[in-house]
């Protein structure tokens, strides 16, 4: 009877302990899915609309409108990625550069929020969805200049690599760990140098090559 | 480096010799001071503080031997029982040495610390554990330790000198060691430059910090594997073999500037920075 009682004390305590725990655990940067946390943007961005695939029976009929997407390369907005180490936001100009002549959608709520930050001459807060540490040196000319100009991937393949697909989502999110063991995946592998070649090479294996 | 590359490469990172075994493919960093044109100014570390993020500490955490210059100037005086014995100093600038078997590296529990493909001696702070055995092993004693959290710690980045610290160097944190890079930020752009362009980094594309701000040009810096750049050609021309009794050297055209020479060469370093003497008489 005392052996049993010692046990029972002893189960209540661990369970006790456990669920004490439970409630302090801190919120995980990463969430059940896997994926990015979901970033609250100024403005509900739709990637889908813009990037993704045109709807076949829009192709067949042009008066009607599309609800399907425009094929838009991920470069034409985000023109820092093939030239830079960032591949950039673009700016506010570049959104209103279309739009002031995209009428059928003129006086959606979400334009005419980008309207209202193009009448404050303010920029649009957006949120970084992907962000490294400040110790990583990523470049994005090199992996854009490497996939998509020596190997001619498609863009939206060679950029989901790291980004998912992007082209399906409305506000992007994470889609990949982005950790430096999932980067060195990709780093092992071999890829060929462009697109005749036979010869192969992976990516850089130097600490300093990413680190700072 | 996983471990399964080390075992499967093993041949590979297996080396007698640092060098002759297995030349660079592509890039050996490397770097020629001309001693002869040092006037001791001080520029090169200044410049390298501001590059590289480095904290001002102040006097006296200074004088408690926790200084963190990673380019300093080493002082000589002749002892010759002049009226006036401090001054005609010969100045030394002493940075990381980048040695090609580096007794730093050896020593790392944590493997912070790593031989690059260029022939250039990396520090991971991610790494680093700061166990300072590096530091214990390095002949030169140019690892520095960050003891306190500089940048949280008064008067080292009062705030608006936040604003002038390089994004592409990280900020130390409490308790990692750091040392002279060869302004790898530097290399690293020149390579992609050049990797985009597909050709290979030009003589003269990559400065450090040092070089650019040496009045005298007495600091060069470049690619060994060029046969063509400067530090190859001073290299080639001008390092004494201390191995050899005579020099070969001596009967070719330049011959008479053999005076290259590189700190502690009987320990077998290899460093990858090379000395020229002095030759000038002091102005005093």
């Amino acid at each position: 009877m005392h052996r049993f009682l010692c046990l029972s004390i002893l189960l209540v305590g661990l369970f006790a302990n456990t669920g004490s725990h439970a409630t302090e655990v801190p919120p995980s940067i990463s969430t059940a899915d896997d994926l990015g946390p979901k970033v609250e943007q100024p403005i509900e961005f739709p990637h889908d609309r813009h990037a993704g695939p045109r709807n076949p029976a829009d192709a067949a009929d042009p008066s009607v409108p599309a609800k399907g997407g425009m094929e838009i390369n991920c470069m034409y907005c985000h023109t820092g990625a093939r030239r830079s180490a960032v591949a950039a936001i673009p700016p506010l100009q570049k959104c209103v550069g279309c739009h002031q002549t995209i009428n059928s959608v003129r006086e959606t709520p979400r334009i005419q929020k980008l309207f209202e930050y193009w009448d404050a001459k303010k920029p649009v807060p957006w949120k970084k969805v992907h962000d490294l540490p400040d110790f990583v040196r990523f470049n994005h000319e090199r992996h854009i200049q490497r996939f998509v100009f020596a190997q001619n991937k498609p863009v939206q393949e060679a950029c989901g690599y790291c980004h998912g697909d992007v082209k399906t989502m409305t506000v992007a999110r994470r889609q990949k760990s982005l950790s430096m063991g999932w980067c060195v995946s990709c780093h092992e592998k071999d890829h060929p140098v462009d697109v005749a070649a036979t010869k192969t090479t992976h990516g850089p294996n130097d600490c300093w090559q990413c680190h700072k | 480096m996983s471990v399964t590359n080390l075992l499967e490469n093993w041949s590979q990172f297996r080396h007698g010799h640092p060098v002759d075994d297995k030349p660079h493919e592509e890039y050996k960093w490397a770097m020629a001071i001309d001693l002869d044109a040092c006037t001791g100014c001080n520029a090169c570390s200044v410049a390298c503080y501001a590059e590289n993020n480095i904290p001002v500490v102040g006097k006296e955490k200074f004088n408690a031997g926790q200084q963190m210059h990673w380019m300093r100037i080493e002082r000589y005086w002749p002892e010759d029982g002049r009226e006036f014995a401090d001054q005609g100093a010969q100045f030394l600038p002493m940075m990381c040495q980048q040695c090609e078997a580096a007794p730093c590296e050896t020593v790392c529990p944590a493997g912070a610390t790593n031989h690059t493909a260029d022939g250039v001696n990396s520090q991971i702070y991610n790494r680093c554990v700061g166990s300072r055995y590096c530091s214990a092993n390095c002949p030169f004693k140019v690892r520095y330790f960050n003891w306190y959290d500089y940048p949280s710690t008064d008067n080292v980045w009062p705030a608006e000198m936040t604003q002038q610290l390089n994004p592409d160097v990280s900020v130390r944190s409490k308790g990692v060691m750091e040392k002279c890079t060869f302004c790898v930020q530097r290399m690293t752009a020149a390579k992609n430059t050049a990797r985009n362009e597909g050709r290979l980094v030009r003589d003269g594309e990559v400065q450090t910090a040092c070089q650019q701000a040496c009045p005298t040009n007495a600091i060069s810096f470049g690619n060994l594997v060029d046969p063509e750049s400067k530090v190859a050609k001073q290299w080639a021309h001008q390092q004494v073999e201390l191995s050899k009794e005579v020099q070969a050297k001596d009967a070719q055209e330049g011959g008479t500037d053999l005076r290259g020479y590189r700190i502690m060469e009987e320990l077998r370093l290899y460093p990858s920075v090379m000395y020229l003497e002095r030759v000038r008489e002091s102005a005093i």
